[in-house]
């Protein structure tokens, strides 16, 4: 797998393939639980990181899995982390019939 | 490398040239050969009608899934005339056979891989799940239309 | 409107019966996620940000009661109740599960619906004027040409593994109202010199990253030959379209990059070498499909309507009858837009209870239909002008009685970095703040027909560059920045808009509107004159300065 990856520390996540809901790689498999996460705080942790992202991959089991910054930084993991910004449904659009 | 037909798996019986051999080829050709070209998918078919009579066999590169520029090929060899066999050669997916058969081709060709992961009964059960087609096919099936056009004429 | 006969249906059963085997399948690993991807874009199941997106297909926008219910249970039972209305007369959800899928794509085939080729590289929904059949100025219904193309494109054998997505669009009316110049092929029914009718074929539109309009490749095509030369222009796109880029890979580009004259030369080859062999249908099969589409039965009513009339005393109902209602060519009839744009809310979104409510009235009031728009609002297309107030006021219930339709609130807006994988910023949020902003009917009144349109990303599903005022959401060094563009038009008069200026921050954007809105309100010649004529009578300038906070002009009351 070519390109850069991203600043340690790192995070490894995807969405699960049943659900869709988004996933990160924990020590004993995917949780959608972020504080479970394995932190990746050095180069060896990393490159486990990595293999275990190739792995995914070929597996199969999670779709589209990538390395993210552990911090989530940029507003885009922010929201994959809290769900959808806005209300929608009910709760956006509820009268009462 | 693994070939199937609408029937299953078969073997090769064809003597197969690359597209740049093929001058050659048909120049040094003995009588029992049955001889085919594998071209690839970027060429205009009319470039093969010259000596489409000649060939027994035509194979058309599937560089990827996606791409289904093969499709097109295939449909028009068989417009132009060509009365070979048709063989889609490369990266297919059982999904895509029952089209492959529709647009004239007899056979398909994938890599070890890919038929250890897809036994011929998968290819053999996509294909057989869809039984209607809107558009005309080259394996059988009358279009949806022609069907409609017959029922109007029975009633 | 149309109805399956045993073949159309056998169809998409058998489609059901493949798309459940294909995800077996794929969960036992027979097929890789790579494989499984344009599989299953081609039933419609994307993968958003957080969950699953299933996109329905309702085939140019038009919708029977009974499919409108069938759409409610299955936002209740499989997804969040609710569901969310696109820019190209679709129905999406948003949170279905994989596992799912197959059961709710037969639970659509129970009404005759599917969300065959809704996503893919192929040819997608048919889209078409949502006053189809209805509107004085129709020369003909789209919508039988529609149908047809929906049924000659579906699981099509060559064509379902294109370079990339394949838009079609057909017009019959004076007014295009189905925004044919921007897709990959707008059709256009004509009528030629000896009165019978034909249709003018423009290729090459379409939104994104490289905006372009259509070009017109056949001033005049036959009606009996469309089919086979919509295959020959299908078939030089399979050939030649560009596959080495995903950002290059539209007909525009190819049609951009040999000229619209070879283009053209290269579609009558093919045309010519498959004209006669069979493609096209015959008169009868047109007949056949034509007469689902017979208007309904139609009262005979005098033009005018005394409940209709005395009820706009009220003159929140008169607000409502004089944007929501369009003239219908039967007199005593109108065609009633409910908008899905209620103040500071998501647009284009309905509950499951709003959608049961939207089938009660068209059962009772629309002879059980209702309509799409590629603006995301629903309209009931045959309502007696009699009984508007009583559908308004069971709109009133159900929260859908906004009445600003074309106003500066109705705003389309695709889902965005709330939902969606490929964004770079949100949308929804943008869309629900400028609607608070502009909130009093009695400014929306006055500020009279302007259409904003807001994408999240430079896909532009929002159609941002055909909005009178256009909103691009973008990331600039991980901050949300919003670029605003004037003087898109998706109509006759197609035009893309220009860049106003640097982007902005979000919380900036309501006040930027608001400031353009202002000077327009100065400039304008008279309270007729629309914002997107004065635009096109002043131009740009005098507007950039508007986007800036420090400038502010004061409107004349």
């Amino acid at each position: 797998m070519a390109g850069k990856r991203p600043a340690l520390p790192l995070v490894l996540t995807a969405n699960d393939l049943f659900g869709g809901e988004v996933v990160y790689f924990t020590r004993k498999g995917w949780s959608a639980d972020r504080s479970r996460a394995f932190v990746a705080v050095d180069e060896a942790g990393a490159d486990a990181l990595e293999a275990s992202l190739e792995e995914a991959i070929a597996a199969g089991e999670v779709v589209d899995p990538y390395l993210i910054d552990a911090g989530q930084a940029h507003y885009r993991e922010q929201i994959r982390l809290t769900g959808p910004t806005i209300a929608y449904g009910e709760e956006a659009l509820h009268v009462s019939l | 490398m693994p070939l199937l037909d609408r029937n299953g798996w078969t073997t090769e019986s064809f003597t197969i040239v690359a597209y740049d051999d093929l001058d050659a080829a048909l120049a040094a050709r003995t009588p029992e050969q049955k001889l085919g070209v594998l071209v690839p998918n970027d060429i205009h078919p009319r470039m093969l009608a010259p000596v489409q009579d000649r060939l027994d066999l035509i194979a058309v590169q599937f560089p990827q899934h996606k791409d289904g520029r093969g499709f097109s090929l295939g449909r028009m060899l068989r417009q132009q005339g060509f009365t070979g066999t048709l063989r889609a050669s490369g990266h297919i997916l059982p999904d895509q056979f029952g089209f492959a058969l529709h647009d004239g081709f007899d056979e398909v060709e994938i890599d070890e891989a890919q038929a250890a992961r897809q036994p011929v009964e998968q290819w053999l059960h996509a294909r057989a799940l869809i039984s209607e087609s809107y558009q005309q096919t080259r394996d059988g099936p009358a279009t949806i239309f022609e069907k409609r056009r017959a029922a109007r004429a029975a009633g | 409107m149309y109805r399956y006969d045993e073949f159309d249906e056998t169809l998409v059963r058998e489609r059901v019966a493949q798309f459940r085997d294909q995800v077996e399948r794929r969960i036992a690993g027979a097929l890789t996620e790579e494989e499984f991807v344009l599989i299953r874009q081609m039933n419609g199941l994307y993968l958003q940000l957080h969950a699953y997106m299933l996109r329905v297909a309702i085939p140019y926008g038009t919708l029977s009661a009974r499919q409108m219910r069938q759409l409610a249970l299955i936002a209740d039972r499989h997804d969040r109740g609710y569901g969310h209305f696109t820019t190209r007369q679709n129905i999406q959800f948003n949170w279905p599960r994989l596992k799912e899928v197959a059961d709710i794509l037969d639970l659509l085939a129970d009404v005759e619906m599917h969300c065959i080729q809704t996503s893919g590289n192929c040819i997608r929904n048919v889209t078409a004027d949502h006053y189809a059949g209805v509107a004085a100025d129709e020369i003909e219904d789209p919508r039988p040409t529609a149908e047809l193309i929906r049924q000659w494109s579906s699981l099509h054998p060559e064509f379902s593994w294109l370079p990339r997505k394949f838009k079609i669009a057909v017009t019959g009316a004076a007014e295009d109202r189905a925004a044919i110049g921007v897709h990959d092929i707008g059709i256009r029914i004509v009528r030629g010199e000896a009165g019978e009718t034909g249709y003018q074929v423009m290729v090459g539109g379409g939104l994104g990253r490289t905006p372009m309009i259509g070009k017109i490749v056949r001033d005049f095509l036959p009606r009996g030959e469309l089919l086979s030369y919509l295959e020959a222009i299908l078939r030089v796109y399979n050939l030649e379209g560009r596959r080495d880029n995903k950002y290059k890979a539209r007909v525009k580009i190819l049609v951009h990059e040999l000229g619209v004259e070879a283009f053209t030369a290269r579609v009558e080859e093919e045309f010519a070498a498959l004209a006669g062999r069979g493609i096209d249908v015959d008169a009868e099969e047109i007949a056949r499909i034509a007469a689902y589409f017979a208007p309904p039965a139609y009262e005979t009513l005098p033009p005018v309507s005394e409940a209709f009339e005395a009820a706009k005393r009220d003159p929140d109902f008169a607000r409502f009858a004089r944007n929501n209602l369009f003239p219908h060519k039967v007199p005593g009839y109108t065609a009633l837009t409910v908008s899905l744009k209620p103040i500071g809310k998501p647009p284009g979104d309905a509950t499951a209870d709003q959608m049961r409510v939207l089938a009660d009235l068209a059962e009772a009031y629309s002879f059980g239909e209702l309509r799409v728009t590629h603006v995301q609002n629903i309209v009931l297309p045959h309502v007696r002008l009699d009984d508007v107030p009583s559908v308004w006021a069971a709109l009133v219930e159900a929260g859908l009685a906004d009445a600003n339709v074309g106003l500066i609130t109705d705003i389309i807006s695709c889902p965005g970095m709330d939902y969606c994988k490929l964004a770079t910023a949100r949308s929804i949020p943008i869309a629900e703040e400028i609607s608070k902003r502009f909130a009093d009917a009695e400014r929306q009144a006055l500020i009279g027909r302007l259409g904003i349109k807001i994408s999240g990303c430079i896909n532009a599903c929002g159609h941002h560059h055909v909005g009178h005022i256009g909103i691009l959401g973008l990331d600039k060094a991980g901050v949300e920045n919003y670029q605003i563009t004037l003087g898109g038009d998706p109509g006759d008069r197609t035009a893309l808009g220009e860049r106003l200026g640097p982007g902005i921050d979000g919380d900036e954007v309501p006040a930027a509107i608001e400031r353009i809105v202002d000077l327009y309100l100065h400039l304008r010649t008279g309270d007729g004159e629309e914002f997107i004529d004065t635009l096109r009578r002043v131009g740009l300038d005098p507007f950039r300065e508007a986007l800036q906070p420090r400038e502010t002009i004061r409107a004349a009351a």
